[in-house]
């Protein structure tokens, strides 16, 4: 246990050195600067201020000093506190500029990360969370807060080193009083392990009162709350969990109050009463006790004890705020499961999977086993199956968005891991079902860079065209140069997802690609322009290598191979005509697809 | 200030307005926190100030030991006091009714919001205006209280210390005043900036905020991987963060100068060069004023002069700021509902005729309608299917069914009776509607499906079956759905919760059904059985079914092809084959592949 508890401050320490390093390195002058602003600042408050610059007046006063010495003093201290004030405010400009260029390096180095790590990371829901805490960094609060914790314990033990020598010259015994406030510093630790214990505890709760307030606020959910009683579900469950946080504090309610009034009385009664108390025992009975030192002890106690409380805050401010550069740390430090290999990719021959299984992190069942199959340059392969039924994840290892557990996929007799990432992935155009546009212009959105020339503009169109977006575009006020989306400008092009899904199909074809991969391309699509696009990708992948996933199966009859998935093997492949023929999962689904279409069809009866 | 508008609060009246509502749900946690407020704080200020006074002046005139003794004792009664109560009171009392305002609050509010109207939503300044103002609305409402008993603590603070100051030397008052209140105007102008900064920041965060969303959202990453974009998004990234830090230094610079002058001139020359220097003189030249004075002058000064800062700058300031939030939180309050109760109980029983004459509807904001002049009429138990383009107004038609707008032109009556004639509740209660976009929520199985807290148990799984539903629920209907609450909710695929979308229409009794695109994420075999089972279980009702799979509404009694708007064709399915149109065309074109042999 001890040992445990002693593992857990090393890790600590090395996370807040960690934090300041990563810090540091971003913007030295965010740290510096801060530091320098809150010495500044508590120093000559806490110190010349409220303790030098009395003392030192008092006894120019009691001591029969002139006026002119006074003035003297007086004018001297001015000199000083202007110098302080200065160097606060320059500090203040260095950190609060330093603070935004920290929030841009660091951003940066977590995109560049996010950009790299294996999409497993996205559905992983534990690696999520570190990453989704590393970007709470980015938070004003948590990076702020470090900076402030560090310049607070640097300014804190400057200042609290020259009044403990102050206290210590009037009566080293004094400085007893501190047992008192390190007697709270020391069950400080037990009351914050409290506190997070009982926040621990109101976790979910705070969870699920933050989701009751989305669905409630959020437009997805407004119809289902309008027009059934799903509202009172979640009234209940906002009820609930209200209740059960009023319950969680009430259990700590009682123990934290202890240690409050235990920190309320050592902390603020007791150095106030031995103090005034000390100092009337000097004063009256031994009557050795200066006004001077009498007048700024009080305060220089008072202000001892806030540098103690606001060093050991900051410290445990530190402690917790470092654990989100500790996710930091392992999310930088994550090594990408699927690595590059060496190997330039020959434009595609053939493809072939052989005997690839596969399990997704987590699941305990296979979602492809045991999966060969091989397609040949410049075929258009179907893959049809039910819900589940593992086409999707053949697509995510096709593309190396994972490593097949075993088995292997061959690019052209070789195994797809051997070669350039990039190499691979450039040969292969995409059209997912989950289509997204960015808040770029049409033109950036379609060339996925910007659009630098009139060549550019050309290929943009060309490929809108082919994808059958053109047509739209070219009606928005600024044509291909409108920003899509209304995320941050308000004059944006809201399209509606049919047209969205165009634009996102026209960044294949705004690049050469030898492999198509088409995974539900025109869900979102009326018949009409379902058929459009299905014709024009058609043309427009004629010769190339397509693999196109559908449950439309009007799509596969003209494919050169098709493979039935079935439960995350393939349980049938072959043409159209040879599927059908076989009488299998292929013919019984396509019959039933068909079977309504058909003019004369009548259904069969069941 | 001078800016408001007419239609808004003045800012006390927000304040008093928020005080009100603070005190009708939680009256003893108002009055606790504010009095252990001023327990806690203002003993030590009094103390820096009228306690050494006494004491050192008492010491000096020879000192009576008692009456030190006294002194020191009733500092320290009061301190203690003061101590235990407040911890005890927040520990014990108000840290447990905080919960209590929070739900006060947003209690308030929910109830608000989804007694909106749909076309609300519609307004894209109501996203990023009031749904911000509502989810900070539980912690400006606390802040305001805090800033309530600060305010309370400081005007009494000034008061005593003035007082006492007064009693020593009316110039030292003057003096103290004249600085502080000289650079009011400075103070406010800090306050002004950093209001500025933090609105252009806002402004400028939320482009690089996007940018990190998409490196950080799941449905970007497969997208980002293939197509290269990266490097763009970076550099757009890049920029807008420069952007921001180019804000930043030039608020910061005229803060930064703006807080030197001001310190530079009410703490240095005010308080620590004219102040002391004349308390000073009093004391060493002209010996008018005792070393207790001294001291008592010099921390009061420091006092007051925080005090009227307080009061007069940043207060001022916070207040302003946060004033905007509750006039949001007001205005949501406030916020007209249009759409108005009828005075009827609509009957949940057999289906009626259900009309549209003339309806013509544009959606708020928009200029073309949506829909123009459509007419039809749904007999009891009839199926009727609405197809056409993408953007044709079949989604919309069956908003206006449902009352989740109001029509423009026309009317809509069920059994003879304009649907605006009946209470909004008893109306949407005679329909089961399935939307394109449906949401699944985080609560149980039985929950979801039921689409309220109570349920029958046996319906619920009756209601699955039909669907189509066959995953294994571990816990029957109380499985809980999503990881939202819990980390063991049960995730499902795209198609398993279409399937418990599908099960709610099968499980609410009501004699109206509304499937908007039901198949869209089904395979071959679950959309086929789905069609079959809807059929079956929907014989009596009458259900209005849009689909852009024609064969699944090819069976429909009567199909409806809508255009820009507009019913263009309507029949039956044969008939519209007959008549060779707009229907036929797109029928073909998908039935062609099936059919082609």
């Amino acid at each position: 246990m001890k040992q445990k508890t002693k593992g857990e401050q090393t890790g600590t320490f090395r996370d807040i050195a960690f934090a300041v390093k990563t810090l540091i390195q971003a913007s030295p002058r965010f740290i510096f600067g801060g530091i320098v602003t809150m010495t500044a600042y508590w120093f000559f408050t806490a110190y010349v201020q409220e303790v030098l610059f009395l003392k030192k007046l008092l006894e120019i006063i009691t001591e029969g000093g002139t006026f002119r010495d006074f003035m003297g003093l007086l004018l001297m201290f001015c000199v000083a506190a202007l110098l302080a004030k200065g160097t606060d405010c320059l500090g203040d400009y260095f950190s609060s500029v330093g603070g935004k260029v920290v929030y841009k390096k660091l951003n940066e180095k977590i995109f560049r990360k996010a950009a790299e790590v294996d999409i497993e990371c996205y559905e992983n829901p534990e690696f999520y969370d570190v990453y989704k805490r590393a970007t709470e960094i980015l938070t004003d609060d948590i990076y702020h807060g470090v900076q402030f914790a560090v310049a607070e314990m640097v300014s804190g033990t400057f200042s609290g080193i020259f009044l403990i020598g102050y206290v210590a010259t009037v009566d080293p015994k004094l400085l007893l009083i501190l047992l008192s406030v390190a007697a709270v510093v020391a069950v400080q630790g037990r009351k914050n392990r409290l506190l997070y214990q009982r926040d621990r505890e109101m976790t979910p709760n705070k969870r699920q009162k933050s989701y009751v307030q989305r669905v409630v606020f959020l437009r997805d959910y407004a119809k289902d709350m309008r027009t059934s009683d799903i509202y009172r579900v979640m009234q209940k469950r906002f009820h609930d969990a209200i209740d059960a946080n009023r319950a969680v504090i009430g259990k700590y309610g009682p123990k934290l109050a202890l240690f409050e009034v235990f920190a309320g009385v050592a902390a603020e009664v007791v150095p106030v009463v031995v103090t005034y108390s000390y100092a009337a025992y000097r004063f009256i009975v031994k009557r050795n006790l200066k006004v001077a030192d009498f007048s700024v002890l009080m305060t220089a106690i008072n202000n001892i004890k806030d540098v103690v409380r606001d060093v050991s805050g900051s410290f445990a401010d530190l402690q917790e705020r470092a654990l989100y550069f500790r996710n930091l740390k392992q999310f930088l430090a994550y090594e990408s499961h699927v690595v590059s290999g060496e190997r330039e990719a020959g434009t595609l021959e053939t493809l072939e999977f052989r005997n690839v299984t596969f399990t997704y992190p987590g699941a305990e069942k296979p979602s492809l086993q045991n999966v060969s199959l091989s397609i040949t340059a410049g075929e258009t392969v179907a893959v049809v199956g039910k819900n589940g039924a593992g086409k999707s994840t053949f697509v995510k290892l096709l593309l190396r968005f994972y490593d097949p557990d075993e088995g292997e996929i061959l690019w052209n007799g070789v195994n797809l891991k051997e070669y350039d990432l990039a190499s691979v992935r450039k040969q292969i155009g995409t059209v997912f079902q989950d289509y997204k546009v960015f808040a770029l212009t049409v033109n950036e959105n379609v060339l996925c860079r910007e659009c630098e020339n009139e060549q550019d503009r050309k290929d943009s169109e060309q490929a809108m065209r082919a994808s059958g977006a053109y047509t739209k575009v070219s009606t928005l006020p600024n044509g291909a140069d409108t920003v899509l989306t209304r995320e941050f400008d308000d004059k944006g092009a809201g399209l509606s997802g049919g047209e969205q899904q165009k634009i996102a199909a026209a960044r294949m074809f705004a690049r050469p690609f030898a492999l198509a991969v088409l995974d539900e391309p025109s869900s979102a699509l009326d018949p009409i322009a379902e058929y459009k696009m299905y014709e024009s990708l058609l043309k427009a992948t004629e010769n190339k290598t397509v693999v196109y996933i559908s449950h439309r199966l009007s799509s596969a009859v003209l494919s050169d191979k098709i493979f039935v998935f079935d439960a995350g093997t393939v349980t049938e492949s072959g043409t159209h005509d040879e599927l059908t023929a076989k009488g299998g999962l292929y013919a019984s689904m396509f019959a039933m697809q068909a079977s309504a279409y058909r003019e004369t069809g009548e259904e069969e009866t069941s | 200030m001078k800016k408001t508008e007419k239609t808004q609060h003045s800012i006390p009246s927000n304040i008093r307005y928020i005080m009100k509502l603070m005190f009708s749900i939680s009256p003893g946690m108002v009055l606790m926190d504010i009095g252990l407020h001023i327990l806690n704080r203002l003993p030590s200020k009094l103390v820096s100030v009228i306690g050494i006074r006494y004491i050192i002046d008492e010491v000096q005139g020879g000192g009576d030991t008692a009456k030190i003794i006294g002194a020191v004792a009733l500092i320290a009664g009061i301190m203690l006091a003061a101590s235990v109560l407040n911890a005890l009171g927040y520990e014990l009392y108000i840290r447990k009714e905080q919960e209590n305002l929070y739900r006060g609050i947003h209690a308030k509010l929910y109830e608000k919001a989804v007694s909106l109207d749909l076309a609300a939503y519609d307004n894209s300044s109501f996203y990023s205006d009031f749904i911000l103002a509502v989810e900070t609305s539980s912690e400006n409402i606390q802040f305001i209280l805090g800033q309530v008993r600060n305010y309370v603590t400081e005007i009494l603070s000034f008061i005593i210390i003035s007082s006492v100051l007064l009693s020593i030397d009316w110039v030292c008052l003057v003096i103290v005043l004249v600085f502080v209140l000289a650079f009011i105007p400075v103070g406010r102008k800090t306050g002004t900036l950093q209001m500025q900064r933090r609105e252009a920041a806002t402004e400028k965060h939320r482009r690089s905020d996007y940018f990190a969303r998409i490196f950080y959202l799941p449905e970007y990453a497969g997208e980002t991987r293939m197509n290269g974009i990266t490097p763009l998004l970076m550099k757009r990234f890049s920029q807008s963060a420069d952007e921001i830090t180019k804000t930043q230094k030039k608020y910061v610079k005229k803060l930064d100068i703006l807080f030197f002058l001001q310190d530079a001139s009410v703490q240095v020359v005010g308080f620590m060069l004219v102040l002391t220097g004349y308390i000073g003189y009093r004391t060493i030249v002209s010996k008018t004023m005792s070393a207790g004075d001294f001291v008592a002058t010099f921390n009061g000064a420091v006092q007051i002069g925080s005090a009227v800062m307080y009061l007069t700058v940043y207060a001022i300031r916070n207040f302003t700021e946060r004033s905007k939030m509750i006039e949001k939180y007001r205005t949501f309050l406030a916020c007209p509902v249009t759409m108005k109760d009828g005075a009827h109980e609509a009957e949940c029983g057999e289906p009626e005729t259900i009309e549209l004459k003339n309806v013509s509807f544009t959606y708020p904001g928009n200029e073309t309608p949506s829909l123009k002049n459509v007419s039809m009429t749904l007999r009891p138990g009839e199926k009727i299917a609405l197809v056409g383009y993408n953007g044709a107004g079949k989604t919309t038609l069956t908003n206006l069914l449902l009352r989740l707008y109001d029509v423009s032109n026309g009317e809509i009556r069920i059994g003879g009776r304009d649907i605006r004639n009946e209470t909004i509740a008893s109306h949407r209660n005679r329909f089961a509607a399935v939307f394109q976009d449906f949401k699944i929520f985080g609560a149980t199985v039985g929950e979801n499906v039921a689409l309220s807290p109570d349920y029958d148990e046996k319906r619920v799984m009756d209601a699955l079956r039909h669907a189509g539903f066959r995953k294994e629920l571990p816990n029957g209907t109380e499985t809980v759905l999503l990881r939202e609450f819990s980390d063991d909710g049960m995730m499902l695929s795209g198609g398993e919760e279409q399937k418990i979308a599908i099960a709610r229409a099968f499980y609410k009794k009501c004699p109206y059904v509304i499937l908007d695109e039901p198949s869209a994420n089904l395979d071959p075999v679950s959309e086929y059985e789905l069609n079959r089972s809807m059929a079956e279980a929907a014989k009596e009702k009458t259900v209005i079914f849009i689909s852009h799979r024609l064969s699944t509404t090819r069976h429909a009694d009567r199909i409806f092809m809508m255009e820009n708007g507009e019913i263009v064709e309507s029949g039956t399915h044969e008939e519209l084959m007959a008549q060779n149109g707009k229907y036929a065309y797109m029928f073909r074109l998908q039935a062609e592949k099936y059919t082609e042999k």
